[in-house]
């Protein structure tokens, strides 16, 4: 064939601007095109044939659809693979490619697949590659290396992705005729409402139709223009998930390259359109063969002529126009079959392109061009995702919904056939009723956050769904021709495969698309899901109906991981004082969305000195829950296992909370501010868990308690001034706080005045060992009163210590750690604080468990353990064994060097027989070695008897 | 008993069934086609034994009755179709790094007969042995990572934790610069872990158990279990023993009725008026479009509660955590797939323009020690192969063929010993949280 594919002359509805040339590179080769274009306008103008090649049996393949759609379409971008080249549209300078191709589209060495296809047959591969067993991560590699898909630049810097949240009432998803209708109307009846279009342009199948559909599209965009109605072109509802929560990937915000809409939408609105539906045949796949919507919107809005000698395969009107759209733009319609009348064809002949096609009647004729109008695919993936099971109407050849969900309405094509006319008119009635029924919807919402009664039950009155119905005309069922030809192009799948398939056994749709991976691929079924099913009918001698179909799940186009993720929104969590231990050296760790202070250059000189003098570490990270209300101690009662019915009024206590299995889930200590006023902390992992694990028991079993519960872990700055010294430091930096040891002992609080600052709550607590006090004060005034602190403290030595520095002095004192020294098995006996869990109490989480737990636990417990050699140091998580048998008898959970006893002091799990004080146990280091090591007597290693911290 | 692949090589009227290279030849050049995986029988009114669930275990359980014990008159009944459960939705991740030495012994053998699994079956698994990093971002992951290594090590498990530099050399585009927000301070790397075509042990369990005179019927559902003689409301419950089961298709009598139902366990051994300490939670997962391979091993990360590997068709494939509430539907979310992406970018920030192609959901019955119940239940002939959550499709094989010696013998397996029914009463819990709650 001489002239293949060029620009036509002005069509009177293309959106190219001539006047705009664009230039880029195909194959490294530079090409033109004109701004409006997409790219697979722009190739198909250049009279490129070939776009890509097939996954398994590297086919040439032209563009069929030429939409976004189009399983052949996919190529590569310069850091971006798979870009649908049918939607993409063409920017001055890009970098297009074909992808997999080896070593060039031109010459594909592995076209030789497609000589061996007959013995490549579907799920060939799980019936080799076996021998040897050793070759198959070789055979592994090699099938890797056909994977299609493009190249992901892993250098690229990663885009700028965002999202956003929205309320509207209607959410319109398409905008074609009916969706335009559906938004003016909803719009006009004063719903707020968003309209989402996929492509770039409004209009649907109008923007490629007669004089008469442009004239009408024309008036409705006049009249969306006037209406209040917020327009998304390029941009998709990806998906309806629980409650109308709509995802819509919007590629044309400004700046951002993909950004994910989430919306509440009271209504949605589905105006979707069809899908045309190709037709199996043997050569269907051949570049050439195109459907009717490709022609015609390749003709009128891109102006690039498709071919020179056109058949056209026409069994609808819409074939019909097609091929007075082709004879208008100067192609010579060859031959029309119409299937409406008995005729068919029977194959595409053509090594790189259609060069002649057979007919049912036994004629060959010569074209470059094959058009197919065999009918339509309801994409009904949206309706799908709103629980519907949409039917099969034989007559019309097309899926329509069964029963969507009130709040999900239906209109155009997916709703039924009418006249531009009718459809306009269906669409107008949606956006109506959508409105009306949005209205519904806000009164529900309004009357459940303000009316004591729930609503739930109530069934809400739905506005009557009144409108006229779309007809339903009568189409012939055309899947397959006579011959064999391909399924799904994505995935290379043939109407052979699937015959076979079935015939072996894998005869349910989702058997049969699981082995032979037909509509599995990236264009998602769209264009293969009813040929699927109708070969599977012929193969099984069902209808389709009788088949059913395979559930469309979500997105219903694939979105960008980068949209997704939206921008990176992992936070950071510093304490008021962070800026002074930046300032001062510290080395910083990351303990959750926390950073704080590992320590500040030598963890053993901070633990000796707070020994001996004084030390203030940050603890602004401890989970801290303000508790008030009469009923308090009723909470406290029942997430922690020991008692609080008496804790004074300046009183701390300190307890352990199981979770309902007995396992333990968190300690800390709680304080009683006032009457009816509690502070309560949580291990700093644990604040989130803990304050839900109240919430949770408040909302659902005890909703009548008087309790408030509000975390205020940021809202105080938290500090722990430790050490013999650390009265005296702190003496001359309160006034209306009395710190005699005899009135303010340890496990009691007080409220008062810090260095200058009012509503400071401080209390004698000690995890370090040492007489300590925890302060908390108001956050803003945190790096304030530290520095005071420091100040004061420095004629006493006083240093600051990290999180390692009070790791190493809790294990000397042999405090356990929740979720280190303890772990998803620990029932609270394992800690050895039986005497905490009070089962004389009527209820608390866990005590069931704890109970039995009580008299029978027999599982491992936490221990004191110190190496026989003093320097040896086991790595934490080091293996205690049975020297003999390997036998594993318990583990190192905690272990240090002390500085402050000169010898390595661990914390350890071990079997109960060998809990015993003087048990000799054998660790295996992490190094496979050997060690001994001896159980203490005490969890303490050091000062047992607590002197220090009562001091 | 012959071996399957002897027995698939008796040819019968549908001429040649072994599959192999030699025989896609034949059948490519004779046109001839292959013959059924698995037969379409009628149903009959009894069996031996009969298995609830056509996943991996009610298969491989099936299978493994047949080939090492010669009970063959066997039903497997599912309500929908082979692995529409779990088994046609998971990730397929399989390794043994487990933390507990009864479950690394027990996941290794699972391990053992993947690996032959091939060969045993005559059809390709696509056993990938590609390696399994599990990533930790702090200090405390770090040191549980160090606790498996070790337990690992002790149980001849390859298994050890490495650092940042090993890791990039082995996964290069993962980001393990101090730049990160969650850096990567090390992986526990396992080498034996990797992936397998899920669908094809499935279908070659089937195959092979139906090549025996296993039965397999679709579209079937048990509606009832019938129980004579229990303490329970109808006769049902402890003391009592089951008779047979009532299906859509009719009453089928059996001796033995096995619960392989994952998901739905608690409301099949509910039948029996068996309570089972078992919630359902959907679990979710997604593939990206496919793209050339660049991701060699599996990488998972606890504190990002997510994982990925790269199939051999070039898609990324994601899972995470379960979800956090109770729920028997299987649709999924679009919380999921944001945070997951987030997630898989703070890893891998370069696969940002990848696009996501498909999400789904799948049931997971979690028990609290995240180890499964095995064997015997109060109701005489009733047993179960439950409890699988979220890692139950690597122990498919071994569960298989622990079950089927159950059966067989009426003795608990002493490599299943650990799991049965009876910890709960007695403590004896197996705690796997640490390994699988995000690892399946
Ligand atoms: C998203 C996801 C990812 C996962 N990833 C992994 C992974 O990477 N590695 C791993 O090891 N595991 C993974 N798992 C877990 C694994 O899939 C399951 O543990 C395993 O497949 C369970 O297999 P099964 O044979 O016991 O059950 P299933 O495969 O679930 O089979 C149960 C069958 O019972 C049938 N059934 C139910 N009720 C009835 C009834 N009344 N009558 C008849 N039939 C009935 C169902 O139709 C179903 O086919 C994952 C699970 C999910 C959901």
């Amino acid at each position: 064939m001489s002239t293949l594919s060029d620009r036509l002359s002005a069509q009177p509805g293309e959106i190219i601007d001539r006047s705009s040339k664009l230039r880029f590179t195909w194959n490294g080769k530079g090409v033109t095109g004109f701004a409006g274009d997409t790219i697979a306008s722009a190739l198909m103008a250049n009279n490129v044939q070939v776009v890509s090649r097939s996954m398994k049996y590297h086919r040439p393949r032209g563009y069929m659809t030429a939409d976004y759609w189009d399983p052949n379409g996919s190529v590569q971008l310069a850091s971006e693979p798979n870009v649908r080249s049918g939607h993409r549209q063409l920017q001055e300078g890009m970098k297009v490619s074909a992808q997999n191709v080896w070593p060039s589209l031109d010459r594909d060495v592995r076209a030789v697949n497609g000589v061996l296809g007959r013995f490549l047959t579907a799920g060939f591969y799980y019936k080799t590659f076996m021998h040897p067993r050793s070759l198959w991560p070789t055979y592994e590699k090699v099938l890797a290396t056909f994977a299609p898909g493009g190249k992901v630049d892993l250098d690229a810097p990663s885009g700028y992705f965002d999202k956003r949240y929205a309320h509207p009432d209607v959410v319109v998803a398409g905008g074609g005729p009916s969706g335009l209708a559906a938004a003016i109307d909803a719009a006009r009846a004063g719903a707020k409402v968003m309209l989402v279009e996929h492509t770039h342009h409004l209009g649907g199948h109008l923007l490629w139709g007669s004089d008469g559909d442009r004239a009408v599209l024309a008036q409705l965009l006049t009249e969306l223009a006037e209406a209040d109605v917020e327009v998304l072109v390029d941009s998709t509802v990806t998906g309806r998930y629980e409650d109308n929560w709509i995802g819509i990937s919007q590629r044309s915000h400004p700046g951002v390259e993909e950004r994910l809409i989430k919306a509440r939408a009271k209504m949605l609105v589905v105006a979707g359109g069809l899908i045309e539906r190709p037709y199996v045949f043997e050569g269907n796949d051949l570049p050439g063969v195109m459907m009717s919507s490709a022609v015609r919107r390749s003709m009128a809005m891109y102006a690039v002529r498709p071919g020179s000698r056109a058949v056209v395969l026409s069994a609808n009107a819409e074939g019909d126009a097609a091929v007075e759209a082709l004879t208008a733009a100067g192609v010579e319609v060859a031959a029309v079959v119409d299937p409406r009348n008995g005729q068919d064809l029977v194959r595409a002949k053509g090594s790189r392109r259609v060069e002649s096609v057979e007919l049912a009647d036994g004629r060959s004729v010569e074209a470059d061009l094959l058009v197919i109008a065999a009918g339509w695919t309801s994409p009904t993936s949206l309706i799908n995702m709103a629980g519907d099971r949409p039917s099969f109407d034989d007559s019309c050849g097309r899926f329509f919904p069964t029963d969507p969900p009130e709040t999900v309405l239906v209109t155009g094509g997916m709703a039924g056939d009418g006249t531009t006319e009718e459809i306009v008119e269906h669409g107008r009635a949606t956006g109506d009723l959508a409105a009306r029924r949005a209205s519904t919807v806000a009164h529900r919402l309004q009357a459940a956050t303000t009316r004591a009664q729930s609503v739930d039950e109530i069934e809400p009155v739905w506005a009557a769904d009144s409108r006229i119905a779309l007809g339903r005309w009568s189409h012939p069922g055309l899947y397959r021709a006579s011959t064999h030809g391909i399924v799904d192009y994505s995935e290379d799948v043939s109407s052979k495969d699937l015959v076979a398939a079935a015939k072996e056994g894998y005869d349910s749709v989702e058997l049969l698309k699981r082995y032979t991976t037909a509509t599995m691929g990236p264009s998602q079924g769209k264009l293969s899901t009813v040929n699927t099913v109708a070969i599977l009918g012929e193969a099984r001698g069902e209808t389709i109906a009788e088949v059913g179909t395979t559930v469309w799940r979500p997105p219903f186009a694939p979105i960008s991981l980068g949209a997704l993720g939206g921008r990176k929104f992992e936070p950071i969590r510093v304490s008021a004082m962070h800026r002074w231990h930046e300032a001062n050296g510290a080395t910083p760790i990351i303990a959750g969305q926390w950073i704080r202070p590992e320590h500040y250059g030598d963890p053993a000189a901070e633990v000796r000195k707070t020994r001996s003098g004084v030390g203030l570490i940050d603890v602004s990270p401890l989970g801290k829950l303000d508790l008030q209300g009469a009923d308090v101690p009723k909470l406290l009662n029942h997430l922690y296992t020991n008692t609080w019915n008496k804790l004074p009024i300046g009183g701390v206590r300190y307890g352990i909370m199981c979770a309902e299995d007995g396992i333990v889930l968190d300690d800390g200590v709680t304080g009683r501010l006032g009457e009816n006023h509690y502070l309560m902390t949580t291990t700093s992992s644990g604040a989130a868990t803990v304050w839900e694990w109240a919430e949770n028991w408040l909302q659902t079993e005890h909703p009548d308690w008087d309790v408030s519960v509000t975390p205020v872990t940021t809202a105080y700055a938290s500090m722990n001034l430790a050490g013999p010294k650390s009265r005296e430091v702190l003496s001359s930096l309160v006034d209306d706080i009395d710190l005699d040891p005899e009135d303010f002992r340890y496990m009691q609080l007080r409220t008062g005045r810090i260095a200058g600052v009012d509503n400071c709550i401080m209390w004698r607590i000690g995890f370090t060992g040492e007489l300590s006090f925890e302060l908390h004060v108001p956050a803003g005034y945190g790096e304030a009163v530290w520095r005071s602190v420091m100040e004061a403290g420095a004629e006493f030595g006083i240093t600051p210590f990290g999180l390692e520095g009070q790791r190493i002095m809790r294990l000397e004192k042999g405090h356990f750690i929740v979720g280190q020294d303890t772990d998803g098995l620990s029932l609270a006996p394992a800690t050895g604080l039986d005497a905490l869990i009070k089962l004389d109490k009527p209820d608390f989480a866990g005590k069931p468990e704890l109970s039995w737990a009580l008299e029978n636990y027999e599982g491992p417990l936490v221990v004191a353990v110190q190496p026989v050699d003093p320097n040896v140091v086991p790595g934490e998580a080091s293996q205690i064994i049975d020297p003999i048998d390997k036998r594993i008898l318990g583990r190192i959970t905690s272990a240090r060097y002390s500085p402050t006893l000169e010898r390595s002091v661990c914390l350890a799990q071990v079997e109960p027989q060998f809990a015993t004080a003087g048990s000799r146990l054998t660790i295996k280091m992490i190094d496979g070695s050997l060690q001994e090591a001896v159980v203490q007597e005490h969890h303490a290693h050091f000062d047992p008897e607590g002197e220090r911290l009562r001091g | 008993m012959p071996s399957v692949t002897n027995m698939l090589r008796d040819k019968n009227q549908h001429g040649q069934r072994r599959y192999s290279a030699f025989g896609l030849l034949r059948k490519g050049l004779s046109n001839q086609p292959w013959p059924r995986v698995w037969r379409e029988v009628p149903l009959k009114d009894s069996y031996d034994v009969v298995i609830i669930g056509g996943g991996v275990h009610g298969l491989a359980t099936a299978y493994y009755l047949a080939v090492n014990h010669g009970i063959t008159n066997v039903a497997v009944v599912d309500k929908a179709y082979l692995g529409s459960g779990g088994s046609g939705r998971n990730t397929a991740i399989v390794r043994s790094n487990y933390l507990t030495p009864e479950g690394v012994a027990f996941y290794d053998r699972s391990l053992t007969l993947y690996n032959s699994m091939a060969d045993d079956l005559n059809i390709n698994v696509m056993f990938s042995e590609r390696g399994h990093l599990t990533l930790a971002h702090n200090d405390s992951s770090l040191r549980t990572m160090h606790w498996r290594a070790e337990v690992n090590k002790l149980q001849d498990i390859d298994s050890s934790v490495i650092d940042p530099a090993e890791i990039k050399k082995i996964v290069p585009s993962l980001d393990v610069t101090s730049e990160a927000r969650y850096p990567i301070l090390g992986a526990l790397y396992h080498p034996p872990g990797g992936i397998i075509r899920h669908d094809a042990v499935v279908w070659g369990y089937a195959r092979a158990a139906d090549a025996y005179g296993v039965e397999m019927h679709q579209k079937t559902e048990v509606l009832d279990i019938l129980v004579e003689g229990g303490e329970g409301r109808d006769g049902k419950g402890a003391g009592g023993q089951v008779t047979g089961v009532m299906t859509n298709r009719g009453k089928i009598s059996a001796p033995i009725v096995v619960n392989c139902t994952a998901g739905w366990a608690s409301l099949i051994s509910d039948m029996a008026g068996v309570d089972l300490p078992i919630s359902t939670r959907p679990l979710q997962a997604a593939v990206t479009e496919p793209v050339k391979v660049f991701l060699p091993a599996v990488v998972v990360s606890g504190s990002l509660h997510t994982y990925v590997s790269q199939t051999d068709r070039g898609e990324l494939v994601f899972g995470a955590a379960v979800d956090p509430y109770n729920n028997y539907s299987i649709r999924g979310s679009l919380e999921f797939t944001e945070g997951l992406a987030g997630h898989v970018m703070e890893l891998m920030p370069g696969i940002s323009r990848m696009k996501l192609l498909r999400q789904w959901a799948g049931l997971c019955d979690m028990t609290p020690d995240y180890s499964p119940i095995m064997g015997a239940t109060p109701v005489e002939g009733f047993l179960c192969d439950v409890g699988w959550g979220t890692y139950g499709f690597k122990a498919g094989p071994v569960s298989g063929e622990a079950m089927a010696e159950c059966i067989a013998t009426e003795k608990m397996p002493a490599i299943i010993a650990a799991f049965g029914l009876e910890r709960f009463a007695k403590g004896d819990l197996v705690g796997e949280k640490g390994a699988a709650a995000v690892g399946h």
